[in-house]
């Protein structure tokens, strides 16, 4: 059952959805080349906006992105 | 570790003494995972040797799967980062179930309405709950429900509520965003608008 303190935390995630999405698998497929293509300086999210926005409402695969970004710097 | 091109990696990792390509590899997938988990803590150094040997077995039974498109160095740590952070959401949620998880939710006190609103922003409160309940109850499957209860409302990760419910995380997202749609053209049905929503409770 939907509590009262919920509605803020659905209804955002309901606002941010679009018709086309693509899956946890085809942002996985891309990420090396959206890593690198962060790490080049360009805009990433401006240059693969659906790996982007994937990354944006997908905290499983931000996670990932974030470590790999974070072990090609340190590296 | 000498430098390679994708293709010396390619060439050497399928070729008859693969042995030093293998161990530059292993040795730089640890680095990547100590550098790239550093934020975890607790115990996760004594695994990398694990998570690295793992991705590794991964890594040279897919070398077809690699295009070129990036370095292969740089595919092969994603592979790393994977498998690590899937073992890791693993142990750290190892001891929820949905069960005890939907459990707790209905429990729990909740916040009850603010005190400060005015009987008008409650009215308004209080008919975008209902509505929004009823559109939850209507139009979302039961996977659904549970999917949107435990991975937005609870935060429990995709890949963990997958293992749950028997499916992957893929087909976990991609139940979520049905659910969303559906929900989002049903607001728009009803002439909720989100932004509306939002500031009705945000700034209640």
């Amino acid at each position: 059952m939907l509590k009262r303190d919920d509605i803020v935390k659905l209804v955002r995630v309901v606002a941010e959805t679009h018709e086309t999405e693509i899956g946890c698998d085809a942002c996985f497929e891309r990420l090396d080349i959206f890593a690198e293509t962060e790490l080049s300086g360009v805009d990433a999210s401006a240059a693969m906006p659906l790996v982007g926005d994937h990354l944006d409402k997908c905290a499983d695969c931000r996670s990932k992105f974030e470590a790999l970004l974070t072990a090609l710097r340190g590296t | 570790m000498r430098e390679r091109t994708n293709e010396q990696w390619l060439t050497d990792l399928r070729g008859p003494n693969p042995d030093e390509a293998f161990a530059d590899l292993y040795d730089l997938l640890v680095r990547g995972l100590r550098v790239g988990l550093g934020s975890y803590g607790g115990g996760v150094d004594a695994n990398v040797g694990d998570f690295a040997q793992e991705a590794l077995i991964k890594i040279t039974g897919n070398l077809d799967s690699f295009r070129g498109e990036s370095r292969f160095t740089t595919w092969a740590q994603k592979i790393a980062m994977n498998v690590a952070l899937t073992e890791l959401k693993r142990r750290r949620w190892r001891d929820v179930s949905l069960h005890e998880l939907f459990a707790r939710r209905e429990a729990a006190n909740r916040e009850p309405a603010d005190t400060q609103l005015s009987p008008e922003q409650l009215a308004l409160q209080n008919t975008v709950l209902q509505e929004l309940r009823r559109m939850v109850g209507e139009e979302l499957t039961d996977r659904q429900q549970e999917a949107v209860v435990a991975v937005i409302l609870e935060g429990m990760p995709v890949s963990e509520v997958a293992r749950r419910m028997d499916t992957n995380q893929n087909a976990l997202y991609k139940l979520l965003h049905d659910a969303r749609r559906k929900l989002k053209r049903q607001m728009e049905a009803s002439g909720l608008s989100p932004q509306e929503v939002l500031a009705a409770f945000e700034e209640g």
